[in-house]
């Protein structure tokens, strides 16, 4: 640590400027601006260097954070994408997508704004794709031994990207026609452009990984037949099942879920040509759910060209400042300003969907809402609080409640535990010797960075499998949870 | 030439040590030794107890060439600043040098080829025959591993370096470590975020569920090898469970557990007052550390400290400090720094800070390593019979460091007559504790507990003292552990501070603690976020996990479990592979003793108080020291009475407190030869005058009382040429005079902080560490005057320049200037009053013409200490307030704190 008072020299957090509002709806590219290099060193010189660094442990990665912020603030760019690299395959993904934990514990936040971490790695990333510093590192020998990475997400490309470096040779498997999972048709361009996805899967190729996209294991090959070809199999299927809302009018149409709507609106930005894409221009839109995924439509649907937005989320409206139940270094549930709810539209909370009303036609025109009540701990409509709100396109961002089992029960024969995840063991591996589980498809709906940390922990895995023995880090367990009580 | 230069991806190099002590022990027993030299060349030597280890085991040179290269790349490459690579390769060995020569000196030695091939270490978990074949003559008392392991741990650093099978190592630069600073892939710790926020969390919310949960982690790491009590099992089922209603009260256990000593100065007085406040509350100890106690807080029942640390600085120990204890720890040394003193940086010394230590703001403070009143076990016994004087009824602690032959000392200890001895184990130390200490140093107090429970079993003694143990305790299974090898008291202190907000940060010497607790400045003590309701929650639920240990154990208090180690076993299966070979035994199984053999303190040590010689001044005063007046006495005095005026001292201040007795209030003239410690502690208003002479110690921790020391008005010898007092004269004295006609011997007036004495001509080593106070000195000088003088001022007559310090004189810390004009009227002062107290012929011949007699004297005066008078005294004319901000900047500017 350069500086022992950078901290009190810098009290406030600095981060980059969102580009106006008017602007970037009228455009699909990322938010933010460059931060200016001064502004940033000053960020990074206000890490403390801790003697237990809790970001370093509130990351399930492990980033070195301490060691790159410092880094950062003395000007080292090329070590400090050094550092980050050795432990965060795609810190151009966590940068712009993480919700931060490390921030989150950070030790400065205990009685002043934590470090700006986030925005200190995605710094160095950008800075480092820019200068040419992020450059392939192909293995010297090849093993002879084959893994299939079934999944495209980043949990599967984490897997993928140590495992080729190990030495073995991989194959990813996308039934998508774009490999990148919820990168490439779960996030929208305003989060983070697809030219980020574009250069790591360049570098990838380049180390020798080979991707295998429109193809879905359990359909175009069985996993048995997949199982058989390769030396190892690593099951990235993700959490893709998503939560459904099954009240009276569920059927109409103008009610979708959110990855349908977000997925066709990818697309389009990647050029496809849609028919009857789902989109919220003139739409009177409702979104149901207040997580990530719903702030996500709400952008989505107001650079569409929406009506209006009504954003509802069944719970009580979570407080600005971090609760007494939820102490740091835990990851706070906060109201969050994101760039999406910036834009516009209203969030509504305490809102218990009652029912979706039709118009003539079968179509969804509006949907009827009712105050939340907590009863016994569970939450209910309170009668009489009954309401209806226009709407015609209908979103359920509601989350993801599991893997897609019927192939993998049928025809691997894995078993899948009471939370409906496939169930594994302490090195990842499912009853099928040899069939490792990584990622929201053992989790469940989590974290990108969890993803990427659940990649790095099975390629570890399945090397030790295939070898004997490993050298490449295992940063997480698979019942590893972040801090709580 | 051993050299590992020429290592390989297929190569591996053996470590240095390994190599060294190998080659040496094979010369030894092959009686060729004396016949080469053994210079070493290695890769993996970067660090002093590297360094210290390889000379230890025989090499006469060694070359550091990575140390050295890694240093000079670092500058090449920028990434170190302002400074040449070759000077920076210099600066690398000369502090490895000085790395080794501190060591040295906390060992006793003195030079090099006096260490080298000395073997000063103790293995721990090396097997006996490793540490026969390889290190010969080594103490390995645990036995554990062996070659074996030793390869393969070698083999997995050359596998980290060289990859197998042609993977790359993208991104995969040297490891980022963790020895210091928690990392997940570095070594464990016992606190990490996971322990660090579940003990704050159930302290803070008074959740005993999550409590159990922090001490699961902790024991749980702890079998993970992390500490030797980890090992051991509780064998429950030996006894008959007992009901948890029937077993000792939280509110009873509590009672034996204190704080640790740390100092206020080295933590807030948010953390300090936190601590001691929840202590008192709960009817444990805290204790003062070595800074001494504000009075205000001497006296408030809600706010002291208990236990007031005597340590070698002796800061702010007096009559006062001492009265108002409730037990008195000696500090003889520390467990996570054996062997070392301690030192306050200028910056943390703020104005607060300097008047509980009686020393100067913005003056940094040095606590010398050894008690300079302490040479042997005997000075000890002293030093222990003073201060129970100076507080009769006061416990004596005396706190010795975990280590081998702990176990004689302690036996030595209580035979001193300490009522408390205290094993320190090697595992605590804040952010300020020197790295090689915190990871080198000293021993787990498993080892020592086990010791000292033993040789007091054996001699018969244990009855007679209470054990106390320290160390990195943090649950209550080590409060268990602890008290069937023989603890009876415990103390904590990470814990607790973990509990009040700390988060261990490891910056306590920068005075940037982000959370309040290690530092003094007002603005991040204003984060400081901790309450005594935390600190009283922590001791009661791990009062409560003592509890249901005990009910398990089949015990119904913590008292009947005290060294019953029968009950630990060390049956179970350790898992780890490296711990196969270990040993417990030593640990557990000593002589055999009949049952009814005292494991525990019975009964009180006899201080034989009623035979002091002060019980007749005391008698014969009382009436003044309650009403006033004055009172004259006059009576012989023979070298074995001792600590003459303390325990007098100690009545004046109960009654009258700090200021004592107005100036003359009881005279007492005494006629003989005075034994040590004549006045030690002594209040004002006091006045001992002895004719005739004295031994060692003469005004020790003088606090305002006077001493006046002369010959027989009969003698025929000079007195200005003759000794009359012995050694350490006036060690900590922190106000009163002193006036002694004649030469007295070393290291006269060690750490003064504020007493002014009057001398003929002294030894060595004067004004030690001195911090305030005036030294007249009116004849020869022995040499290293002044080493580590930070404060005061001396008027030395005919000072030789060769008899000061060279260090401060180098450094131009210790200035030497004449005297102006103010310092003749001081002088002329107290040539007067010396002549008048002692009849000094040398005061009267110099008094005929003061201001020529003042051209024969020096003044010495320190540097930083007269920058920081002026400093203020410029402030306090322009009307700023000394104490303040703005001041406060200056001073740190002109001492470059």
């Amino acid at each position: 640590m350069a500086d022992p008072k950078g901290f009190l020299k810098v009290q406030k957090r600095e981060l980059p400027k969102r580009r106006p509002v008017s602007v970037r709806l009228m455009d699909w590219k990322e938010v933010y601006e460059q931060q200016e290099s001064g502004e940033l060193r000053r960020q990074a010189g206000r890490c403390m260097d801790c003697g237990v660094a809790f970001c370093h442990h509130g990351c399930p990665l492990g980033n070195l954070i301490p060691e790159w912020n410092d880094l950062m603030w003395r000007g080292e760019g090329r070590q400090a994408s050094e550092r980050l690299h050795a432990t965060n395959n795609f810190p151009e993904f966590t940068g712009r997508l993480c919700p931060a934990p490390c921030e989150a514990s950070c030790v400065l936040g205990i009685n002043q704004p934590p470090v700006t971490i986030k925005q200190v790695e995605v710094s160095i990333i950008d800075q480092a794709f820019a200068n040419g510093w992020v450059t392939p590192h192909p293995p010297e020998r090849l093993t002879g031994k084959t893994v299939a990475v079934v999944g495209s997400g980043p949990a599967g490309l984490a897997a993928a990207q140590q495992l080729t470096r190990a030495g073995h040779t991989v194959a990813v498997y996308e039934r998508d026609d774009r490999i990148g999972g919820l990168l490439r048709y779960g996030i929208p361009d305003f989060k983070m452009e697809k030219k980020q996805i574009e250069q790591r899967l360049a570098q990838m190729q380049a180390e020798g990984t080979r991707f295998r996209a429109g193809v879905e294991i359990g359909k175009d090959i069985a996993w048995d037949d997949l199982r058989a070809r390769y030396d190892a199999v690593i099951v990235a299927t993700g959490a893709t099942v998503p939560r459904d809302l099954p009240i009276p009018g569920r059927d109409l149409s103008g009610v979708h879920f959110a990855m349908e709507y977000l997925v066709e609106q990818n697309r389009v930005g990647a050029g496809d040509k849609i028919a009857d894409q789902i989109t919220a221009e003139g739409k009177h839109v409702v979104v149901l759910g207040g997580g990530d995924t719903g702030a996500d439509c709400i952008g989505t649907a107001h650079r569409q060209g929406a009506l209006s937005v009504t954003n509802l989320a069944i719970g009580q409206q979570p407080p600005a400042e971090r609760p007494e139940h939820q102490p740091w270094p835990m990851q706070p549930t906060l109201f969050e300003v994101s760039s999406a709810h910036e834009e516009g539209g209203e969030r509504v909370y305490l809102a218990s969907t009652v029912e979706f009303l039709s118009n003539e036609v079968g179509e969804v025109r509006a949907i009827r809402v009712a105050e939340t009540e907590f009863v016994d701990g569970r939450r209910v409509p309170k009668s009489g609080t009954e309401r209806e709100i226009p709407a015609d396109l209908v979103l359920l961002a509601l989350g993801f409640t599991g893997p897609e089992r019927e192939a993998l029960e049928a025809q691997l024969k894995v078993p899948f535990d009471e939370r409906s995840q496939i169930e594994r063991d302490a090195q990842y591996e499912t009853s099928q010797p040899g069939v490792f589980v990584t990622g929201d498809a053992g989790r469940g709906q989590s974290l990108i960075v969890w993803a990427i940390a659940e990649g790095r922990a099975t390629a570890s895995a399945v090397d030790k499998y295939l070898e004997g023995s490993t050298s490449l880090p295992f940063p997480v367990r698979p019942t590893d949870r972040s801090i709580s009580v | 030439m051993l050299s590992d230069r020429d290592s390989t991806a297929d190569l591996a190099p053996i470590p240095s040590l390994l190599m060294i002590a190998a080659v040496h022990h094979h010369l030894i027993r092959t009686e060729n030794r004396m016949k080469v030299g053994l210079i070493v060349e290695a890769g993996d030597v970067r660090e002093v107890h590297h360094v210290a280890t390889l000379i230890g085991y025989g090499a006469s040179a060694i070359n550091p060439y990575l140390a050295m290269e890694t240093c000079e790349n670092l500058v090449r490459s920028g990434m170190i600043t302002g400074i040449s690579p070759e000077q920076a390769v210099k600066n690398v060995i000369k502090a490895l040098g000085k790395g080794v020569l501190k060591i040295m000196s906390k060992m006793g030695i003195s030079t090099v080829s006096s260490y080298a091939a000395a073997q000063a270490f103790e293995a721990v978990g090396l097997s006996h025959e490793f540490i026969d074949t390889y290190f010969t003559g080594t103490s390995t008392r645990l036995g554990g591993v062996g070659i074996d392991v030793v390869a393969t741990e070698n083999a997995e650093r050359h596998l980290s370096a060289y990859h197998a099978a042609g993977a790359s190592s993208a991104h995969e630069r040297l490891q980022t470590g963790g020895e210091y600073q928690w990392r997940r892939e570095g070594p464990p710790h016992l606190f990490n975020p996971e322990t660090v926020f579940r003990l704050q969390h159930a302290t803070r919310t008074r959740r005993y569920d999550i409590f159990r949960e922090y001490t699961k982690m902790v024991d749980d790491q702890a079998e993970n090898l992390m500490t030797l009590r980890g090992l051991f099992t509780l064998r429950t089922g030996t006894r008959p469970v007992v009901p948890i209603d029937e077993v000792e009260s939280v509110e009873s256990i509590v009672k034996r557990f204190s704080t640790g000593a740390m100092s206020y100065g080295s933590i807030s007085k948010e953390a300090h007052e936190t601590l001691a406040i929840a202590m008192n509350r709960l009817g444990g100890k805290s204790n003062t550390g070595e800074g001494g106690e504000d009075v205000d807080r001497l006296l408030d029942p809600e706010r002291r400290s208990a236990v007031k640390q005597v340590a070698s600085g002796r800061f702010g120990v007096t009559s006062m400090y001492l009265t108002h204890a409730t037990d008195i720890q000696l500090k003889m040394a520390q467990g996570a720094k054996p062997g070392e003193g301690g030192q306050l940086a200028a910056s943390k010394v703020y104005p607060w800070v300097a008047r509980t230590r009686h020393s100067t703001p913005g003056v940094g403070l040095i606590s010398p390593p050894p008690h300079h009143d302490i040479y042997s076990i005997e000075d000890l016994k002293q030093l222990i019979f003073d201060v129970k004087r100076a507080n009769p009824t006061a416990r004596v602690h005396v706190k010795l460091v975990s280590q081998s032959g702990i176990g004689a000392v302690a036996a030595g200890v209580t035979k001193a007559l300490a009522d408390v001895v205290l094993v320190s184990g090697h595992d605590g130390g804040t952010g300020a504790s020197p790295l090689n200490s915190l990871k080198h140093a000293g021993t787990p107090w498993e080892i020592g507990l086990a010791e000292t429970q033993q040789t007091l079993m054996l001699n018969g003694m244990r009855d007679r003292v209470v054990v106390q143990v320290d160390g990195q305790m943090k649950t209550g299974r080590d409060v268990i552990v602890a008290a069937l090898l023989g603890g009876e008291e415990f103390g904590f202190a990470t814990a607790p501070l973990v509990v009040s907000g700390c988060i261990l940060m490891r910056v306590c010497h920068l005075d940037t603690c982000p959370v309040g607790v290690a530092t003094q400045n007002p603005e991040l003590r204003a984060r400081f976020s901790g309450k005594a309701e935390y600190v009283v929650n922590f001791f009661e639920f791990l009062a409560q996990e003592v509890r249901e240990y005990l009910s398990e154990l089949g015990f119904h208090s913590l008292e009947e479990a005290i060294g019953h180690n029968e009950l630990l076993g060390v049956d179970r299966a350790v898992e780890h592979w490296k711990a196969s070979g270990l040993d417990l035994e030593p640990v557990l199984v000593g002589p055999e003793f009949d049952d009814d053999e005292p494991r525990r303190n019975r009964v009180p040590q006899d201080h034989e108080l009623e035979k002091h010689f002060d019980n007749q001044l005391i008698a014969a005063t009382a009436d003044v020291v309650e009403h006033g007046g004055t009172i004259a006495l006059s009576l012989p005095i023979r070298n074995t009475e001792r600590a003459v005026g303390t325990m007098l001292g100690h009545e004046v201040t109960v009654r009258k407190g700090e200021h004592g007795l107005p100036a003359g209030s009881i005279d007492i003239t005494l006629t003989g030869s005075a034994g040590q410690s004549l006045g030690a502690f002594m209040p004002a208003g006091i006045t001992l005058r002895l004719v005739g002479d004295s031994n060692d110690y003469v005004g020790k921790g003088l606090s305002g009382g006077t001493i006046v020391v002369r010959p027989p008005a009969d003698a025929t010898f000079a007195a200005e040429d003759n000794v009359i007092a012995g050694n350490v004269i006036g060690y900590g004295a922190t106000q009163g005079s002193m006036f002694i006609r004649g030469i007295v011997g070393e290291r006269f007036l060690v750490r003064n902080s504020g007493a002014s004495a009057v001398v003929e001509g002294v030894g060595d080593h004067a004004l030690e560490y001195m911090t305030g106070g005036l030294a007249v000195i009116l004849g020869p000088t022995g040499r290293n005057l002044g080493a580590g003088m930070s404060g005061g001022t001396a008027y030395v007559r005919g000072l030789e320049r060769e008899n000061v310090n060279d260090d401060s004189l180098a450094t131009g810390e210790l200035l030497l200037q004449p005297l102006g004009s103010a310092d003749v009227e001081i002088l002329r002062d107290l040539l007067e009053q010396h002549h008048r107290e002692t009849g000094s012929t040398v005061a009267e011949g110099l008094l005929a013409d003061v201001e020529a007699a003042a051209a024969e004297f020096v003044k010495v005066l320190p540097r930083d200490y007269a920058a920081v008078l002026e400093t203020r005294k410029t402030a306090a004319d322009e009307g700023l307030d000394p104490d303040g901000d703005e001041v406060w900047t200056r001073i740190m500017e002109v001492t470059g704190g």
